[in-house]
């Protein structure tokens, strides 16, 4: 007896362990879900992103894995070594210019040109210098498409 | 020529006056020591020199060279350098133009008496003048009373009386010749009579001895004559001897007769000169015109000694021996130029010119001032006359008191009076003075702020000499005395200094500027000022163009604001320039936070952010420089990283 009373007991074990796990699954995807700030997945969808906010505090986007996808008009173009830094002035405020850098291992599909519309796929990222000192909240450029 | 001779009167009336008292004091030297700058000040040409004696400065203005005054007593003036300017400096003159100014006409029925009788002796002595005809002792006694009369009215001063008495000195005199001549006749004919009686008896003498031999036996033997013979011998001797006592007698009355008609004319001639030296014109007149008629042997030389000086004044013209017809010559020829001048007078008043007007007016009083157009002169005349003539002595007074401000303002109202009245040399000498004055003062502030005091004291010394009542001399002396008392300044200036309280010294930069006299206060004196001013003036600047660009302009200003901020720490404690700075920043807010924000995110290492807020600024205000340095900067170091 004792050992069928054994049996149901670790049948009922097993049970809730899979609904324990499921659980954590559960809550584990639906912390990340919110966790996770205004972003797209694809290209070809756009989050909403303030200019405004980015100025106060650019780090506060630079969560592992973001991107963004940006469209303007790209206002200046200046070549440093081999990196570009550009400055594009959103679609919605004209006001404002938003510094992208284009670094050397970017290898972009368009060639980048001034005066001209792009959407830009960006990241934001935090940098180190030669001495490892963080560089925070650096929108670099992964892709652009242009804007015909 | 006869304007020379009555100027040589003139003279004479002030050598006998003697008081001759030049207004126009000597000249003097100029010093040597008068610094540089002077010698370039422009000064009056033809100015007057009026310069107080025994004072240091030069008293005759020098502007091409030395330069002689030359006092003209004819016209009253001196003459500078070929410019004249006129100074009534004859004390005498002045004196009794001064009287009569201040005098009231004489116009009473008096006066008109003696102006009427005076005229009609004038008259009747100058139609026996006309006339061949002599006056006779009826004529010369009715005038004799007549100006008997006149002696007794004031008008006259007893003048007419002191004539009187000469015309019958010399009538006496003469009457007196004629009782000697009347002798001379008889004792000439007394001896006649004896010489004809001592003829005879010596002829009696000489028939009776029959021959010459017996006439001089007759003489030298009383034995052949007898008693008849010695008694004619003494009468032929007594008569000899009264005819030469007679003949004596004659020869006295003669040598008396001229003796006493020498006299006679000496002392009508001496009264004559009297009158015109004394300015009785009329009585001089009626002399001369009476002189023929009294001594009427036809000599009318004057008799006066020849070193004389009425002899230097009558024959000094022409260098002929002086008549009796040059003394009529000469009253009557002032008694006519005293009658132009009072027409000029009449004139010019009616014209408002007073200067003319008083200058004819002088000369007619210092010629002629017992002449009726004269003494009649109406008192209103005299008032406006008087009113011109007070304001030329003011100016004269405040010239020779180096009072220059007083000058100006004379010479105004002499304009005002007059409109021909020529105020240039007035006005330009005391200008030339004042410079010239002033510059000595403001090179005196100079050298006291250089802390040169011997500089000082020979400038001010001599702007004070100069124009003694140089108003800046008293505001030098006022800065003198703070200079003097000038510690609590210096000890105030130390502390604001170390406050950093600029704007309280340059407000207040007068008060501290005595501190410059100290050698190590000086600089910093000097940095304040000149920091506040190129504030001020940036501070103006920077308005003017905030208003021109009322978007960009606040931009451009906040951003020179800062820069200077940057470049002169010490204006961030001024209270105009934080002012300024708050109020630019309110203006250019969203410029100012851009910045601002920018600058913090690079605090926080926050560099993408702070370029965009760079690149926030520059869109406001493109050509910022902020802007654009920091946004450089900031790209260099994101290109730098890596990531």
């Amino acid at each position: 007896m004792a050992r069928k009373r054994s049996r149901k007991g670790k049948g009922g074990n097993i049970f809730g362990i899979v609904v324990t796990l499921a659980v954590v699954v559960l809550l584990v995807g639906i912390g990340y879900l919110l966790m996770s700030p205004s972003k797209t997945n694809t290209l070809g969808k756009p989050q909403h992103f303030s200019i405004r906010d980015y100025r106060n505090d650019g780090s506060r986007l630079a969560v592992p894995g973001n991107h963004y996808v940006l469209e303007g008009r790209i206002e200046s173009i200046e070549t440093i070594g081999n990196d570009r830094m550009i400055a594009i002035s959103m679609k919605n405020n004209r006001n404002e210019r938003l510094p992208l850098l284009v670094t050397k291992d970017t290898h972009l599909s368009v060639n980048l040109t001034r005066n001209d519309y792009f959407i830009f796929d960006v990241e934001c990222r935090t940098g180190r210098d030669a001495s490892g000192n963080e560089i925070k909240g650096i929108l670099v450029v992964k892709n652009a498409e242009s804007v015909k | 020529m006869r304007i020379q001779i009555l100027t040589m009167v003139m003279s004479g009336l002030c050598y006998v006056a003697q008081a001759q008292m030049p207004i126009a004091p000597q000249p003097q030297q100029q010093p040597q020591s008068a610094p540089s700058q002077q010698t370039n000040q422009q000064q009056s040409p033809h100015a007057p020199q009026a310069q107080p004696a025994g004072a240091t400065e030069p008293t005759n203005p020098q502007i091409f060279g030395v330069e002689i005054p030359l006092l003209d007593p004819a016209t009253d003036t001196v003459t500078y350098n070929g410019g004249k300017f006129d100074v009534g400096n004859n004390a005498a003159v002045r004196a009794k133009f001064e009287t009569f100014l201040h005098g009231t006409p004489d116009t009473t029925e008096e006066a008109r008496m003696y102006v009427k009788k005076i005229e009609g002796i004038l008259q009747e002595t100058k139609k026996y003048t006309k006339s061949r005809k002599a006056i006779g002792s009826e004529a010369l006694v009715r005038m004799g009373k007549a100006l008997y009369q006149l002696s007794d009215m004031p008008r006259d001063g007893g003048q007419s009386g002191v004539l009187a008495s000469s015309i019958v000195s010399a009538l006496d005199a003469q009457r007196t010749n004629r009782s000697r001549d009347i002798e001379s006749e008889r004792l000439n004919e007394e001896i006649d009579a004896m010489v004809k009686r001592t003829n005879a008896l010596v002829n009696r003498n000489t028939v009776g001895n029959r021959g010459p031999a017996a006439q001089i036996g007759a003489i030298k033997g009383p034995a052949h004559n007898g008693a008849s013979g010695v008694s004619n011998t003494f009468t032929i001797a007594h008569n000899t001897k009264a005819i030469a006592e007679k003949q004596a007698a004659k020869v006295k009355n003669s040598t008396m007769n001229v003796e006493s008609e020498m006299a006679a004319k000496v002392s009508y001639q001496s009264n004559m000169v009297t009158f015109l030296l004394m300015r009785r014109f009329d009585h001089a007149v009626i002399a001369t015109r009476i002189y023929r008629h009294v001594f009427r042997d036809g000599d009318t030389k004057m008799k006066i000694e020849e070193n004389s000086k009425a002899n230097e004044i009558l024959s000094g013209v022409a260098g002929v021996p002086p008549t009796v017809n040059t003394v009529d010559a000469l009253a009557s020829e002032a008694r006519s130029s005293v009658d132009k001048h009072m027409d000029a007078v009449y004139s010019m008043l009616a014209q408002n010119k007073l200067g003319e007007a008083t200058q004819h007016l002088i000369e007619a009083v210092a010629i002629g001032e017992h002449m009726h157009s004269v003494f009649t002169f109406p008192v209103e005349g005299r008032r406006r006359v008087a009113a011109y003539w007070t304001l030329r002595k003011r100016a004269l007074t405040a010239l020779n008191a180096r009072d220059y401000g007083t000058v100006d303002e004379v010479a105004r109202k002499m304009k005002e009076m007059d409109v021909d009245f020529d105020d240039s040399m007035l006005l330009s000498y005391s200008a030339g003075k004042k410079r010239q004055s002033d510059l000595c003062i403001r090179n005196a502030r100079k050298a006291l702020l250089e802390g040169k005091d011997d500089e000082f004291n020979r400038y001010i010394t001599e702007a004070g000499t100069i124009w003694p009542l140089n108003p800046n001399l008293d505001a030098s002396a006022q800065q003198l005395e703070k200079f003097d008392s000038n510690e609590k300044e210096l000890g105030e200036f130390r502390t604001l200094y170390a406050r950093g309280e600029y704007r309280t010294i340059f407000k207040e930069q007068d008060r501290f500027e005595c501190v410059a006299v100290d050698p190590q206060l000086k600089p910093q004196y000097k940095e304040v000022i000149l920091l506040i001013s190129t504030i001020d003036a940036m501070l103006k600047q920077l308005e003017s163009v905030a208003d021109q660009d009322r978007v960009m302009g606040p931009c451009i200003a906040y951003e020179k604001l800062i820069e200077y901020r940057d470049s002169e720490p010490r204006c961030a404690e001024d209270p105009a320039f934080k002012d300024a700075l708050n109020l630019y920043a309110q203006k250019a807010h969203d410029f100012v936070q851009a910045l601002q924000d920018a600058e913090e995110n690079e605090s926080r290492r926050e560099y993408g952010s702070a370029l965009a807020n760079y690149y926030r600024a520059l869109c406001l205000y493109p050509k910022s420089t902020l802007a654009g340095q920091g946004a450089a900067k900031v790209r260099e170091i994101i290109v730098k990283a890596q990531y």
